[in-house]
């Protein structure tokens, strides 16, 4: 019989830090190499594993955005979440679906230039086709105690009401070998999440709610409390960096094309690329300067580095999470086989 | 036939005759969920056949009591939050709505202490009556 691999972060407490639910990731090329339909495999895996647990199943080939509009390469492609070795039947699995954008797609999303230009060939995941699914806001799926939020990026114990953030860029971390941070969301994070771009099937935030230079938080100066406490595993900051560079580099504006993020709006400075100042919003303006991030600082001098300096000095540049560690992957994760 | 609904107290009654009644003993039944209603008209039908569900479990010998949980059929409920400020003479001043989403567990967690092969879903297609 065929064995499926799969990878994951047990439920209880790590270096500190609580996980909150069974965190199962899979490689798509392991379910393919199975002959297993993605819900297949999540049901194959779902079956070892008695407690909650949210799963996700990986596509490295495929390319998706970041919260703030940055295309990353890898996504996740179908989403579960499980309690007791079953997936519930009407609420516990959800697809991502490619999407056939146009050029005149990529003029309204202009984000999308990076995958264009850099992944022409690559197919484009965000969420799942919220025409389709029966969820009514949210892209969450939702079996028992487990619940798996945000097209994978957000899970949480509902009976607990603990929760972790799992950004995307960390999850493919985790697939492919490489380090990731492990520590607590932060402030900076926290209004960072809200400085969305415009996306019809956005993972988070679809039918374009809110342009680009808008937060979709509105929430002022608590914004940095939103998620302040929460775990997070997300990926080393040199990772997020090399693909903030390469956004910014095609001719993307902060503020206009893709997020303020504090992280692209830091990496814009040192490379001394334009930003949007005029189209950020007043009240995106008022959550950023509540961490920091004011506009005097926008405005001010900073020395010019090169994106390889940028890369390497990331942790020191960028900010984002609090009291955190910076883990190989391999030893957060634990390497596990389902029978299929 | 008539499609018609129930008033609430009538529905709580209803369940605790039925757990009182079907078995060979009264039994006791512990209704949740309902905590939040004051008012509501249920589903006449489905009252039925969940007024024999009650029965059909209350007759059995090896159960002593029942719980009756109601928990919504779609896990994320989109709520109307009203906040109200009274004055001293019990009259409404200001009034703000707003809404917020709520994620709540599926039944799998509340059948945590039960074998999945005793567990008969009964239920229609979501969207259907």
């Amino acid at each position: 019989m065929a064995q499926l691999k799969y990878r994951m972060i047990p439920e209880g407490m790590l270096n500190g830090k609580l996980i909150p639910l069974n965190i199962v990731l899979i490689d798509y090329k392991d379910v393919k190499e199975c002959g297993l339909e993605p819900k297949e495999a999540f049901e194959a895996v779902a079956k070892t594993i008695d407690g909650p647990a949210g799963l996700n199943i990986i596509d490295l080939d495929a390319v998706t955005t970041t919260s703030d509009g940055i295309v990353v390469e890898g996504t996740i492609i179908r989403m579960a979440a499980s309690d007791r070795g079953r997936i519930n039947k009407d609420f516990g699995y959800l697809e991502m679906i490619p999407l056939n954008y146009t050029d005149e797609d990529v003029k309204r999303e202009p984000h999308l230039k990076v995958w264009r230009e850099k992944y022409p060939d690559r197919t484009l995941y965000m969420g799942p086709d919220y025409k389709k699914k029966i969820i009514p806001v949210h892209n969450v799926v939702i079996t028992g105690r487990a619940s798996n939020n945000n097209s994978a990026t957000e899970m949480m114990n509902i009976v607990t009401m603990e929760e972790i953030l799992l950004p995307i860029l960390g999850q493919l971390e985790i697939l492919r070998g490489g380090k990731v941070l492990l520590g607590y969301t932060g402030e900076v994070i926290s209004v960072g999440i809200g400085m969305v771009v415009a996306e019809e099937y956005g993972r988070i935030v679809p039918k374009r709610q809110y342009r680009c230079g808008d937060t979709a938080h509105g929430s002022g100066e608590y914004a940095k409390t939103l998620k302040k406490h929460i775990p997070i595993i997300c990926a080393e900051k040199p990772v997020l960096a090399k693909y903030i560079i390469q956004a910014l580099e095609c001719g993307l504006v902060p503020g206009r094309d893709i997020g303020g993020s504090p992280a692209v709006l830091t990496v814009a400075k040192y490379l001394h690329k334009d930003i949007d100042f005029d189209n950020i919003t007043d009240r995106a303006y008022e959550e950023l300067a509540s961490i920091g991030f004011t506009k005097e600082w926008m405005h001010s001098e900073f020395p010019l580095l090169t994106p390889e300096e940028i890369i390497a000095r990331a942790d020191e540049l960028i900010p984002g999470c609090e009291d955190y560690e910076i883990y190989d992957s391999k030893d957060l994760v634990q390497v596990k086989y389902a029978e299929c | 036939m008539k499609l018609l609904h129930t008033k609430l107290p009538e529905f709580i009654k209803k369940m605790q005759v039925a757990a009182a009644t079907k078995g060979s003993t009264p039994k006791e039944i512990n209704i949740m969920g309902l905590e939040n209603l004051r008012s509501a008209k249920m589903q006449s039908l489905r009252t039925g056949r969940i007024e024999h569900a009650v029965g059909e479990i209350a007759a059995l010998d090896n159960v002593e009591r029942l719980e009756l949980i109601m928990i919504p059929r779609v896990p994320e409920t989109m709520q109307t939050v009203i906040v109200k400020g009274i004055d001293k003479e019990g009259v409404c001043q200001k009034a703000v709505l707003e809404i917020i989403n709520v994620l709540h567990p599926t039944e799998e967690a509340y059948l945590l202490d039960c074998d999945p092969e005793n567990v008969e879903d009964r239920r229609p297609a979501i969207g259907n009556h």
